[in-house]
């Protein structure tokens, strides 16, 4: 109840009628939401096709991960900050959107799943960091996480449907 | 109008035919997009410097056309729910005018500055083929959303 209370609060700011109601903000949220998705979704499918052995097989997979590192925190920073703005640009109509708690909760499951890999699957890494195809384990890790990303793709968009 | 006109085209049937094929839309997109721009990343030099260029572009490449192929196919699909409508947005006919450039862009200039063997003849104008190539595909982007914006 009381996050209901602060949605009204926030959507009756000026700022949130701002972010709603002039012409320019809303769009360029969304292309920069959009751009830094697809960023963060392209490194991150990289990495799960790289332990698959599906792209860059020569490249040891803790490079391919400490390569990408900067660019995908750049992207999961700017996502977070332009996803926070378009949830302020309407908090009544989110926190009514079932879609919208779906997503977050798979975000939170992408969080796990990241932190499963950098701390279980990774733990025997210099096994196989410069195997073409990392073993079974890392491999059911990679497509649990492709399918993860898919998934949140789809209940992003159905966010706007429902 | 022509929707109506179409009444099997499952997307002009069915409500929720619209956003699925959206989604499909938009994984294609992270696929084409996150690749052309690991390519162009690497020429830039700004990341995987210890793979050779030519072996980031032709480990990427394939993965890049096949998000371009799911681009056109479920591009395609959406145009067909109401392509007079489409047609009328300027935004859609730049959208398209704009993957043509890029994607022709991709494939005879930056393939070629790509290619095996360039490492030994860098050229100074890398740098800049690959800003060119990230700013087409991001216009493609812009373009795109601006065709729901509108």
């Amino acid at each position: 109840m009381r996050l209901l209370q602060f949605c009204t609060w926030l959507s009756g700011t000026d700022f949130s009628v701002w972010l709603r109601e002039a012409p320019y903000p809303y769009p360029v949220l969304l292309i920069i939401h959009l751009m830094t998705l697809a960023l963060f979704g392209a490194l991150a499918i990289l990495l799960n096709l790289r332990v698959l052995g599906l792209v860059l097989p020569r490249a040891p997979i803790t490079y391919v991960l400490q390569q990408s590192r900067p660019w995908k925190w750049t992207a999961l920073a700017l996502l977070t900050i332009s996803g926070l703005l378009i949830a302020a640009s309407d908090p009544l109509e989110y926190y009514g959107n079932r879609m919208f708690w779906i997503s977050l909760g798979l975000l939170a499951l992408a969080a796990v799943n990241a932190w499963y890999f950098a701390t279980r699957t990774c733990r025997t890494i210099t096994l196989w960091d410069t195997a073409e195809r990392a073993p079974s384990a890392a491999r059911w890790w990679a497509w649990s996480s492709l399918g993860l990303w898919i998934v949140l793709i789809f209940v992003g968009r159905a966010i706007a449907f429902f | 109008m022509i929707a109506e006109a179409l009444p099997l085209n499952p997307i002009a049937r069915w409500e929720w035919v619209f956003p699925v094929v959206e989604s499909v839309h938009i994984c294609g997109f992270t696929l084409l997009a996150g690749s052309a721009t690991l390519i162009n990343l690497r020429l830039l030099g700004v990341c995987l410097r210890r793979q050779r260029i030519s072996e980031v572009a032709a480990g990427l490449a394939p993965w890049m056309w096949s998000g371009l192929a799911v681009q056109i196919a479920t591009g395609a699909f959406l145009f067909s729910g109401d392509p007079g409508e489409y047609l009328q947005v300027a935004a859609f006919r730049n959208k398209m005018l704009l993957i043509i450039i890029a994607a022709l862009f991709q494939f005879l200039v930056v393939r070629r500055a790509t290619a095996l063997g360039r490492e030994q003849a860098p050229a100074g104008s890398d740098g800049l083929i690959a800003l060119i190539s990230l700013a087409l595909w991001s216009a493609v982007l812009l373009a795109g959303m601006w065709i729901g914006n509108l």
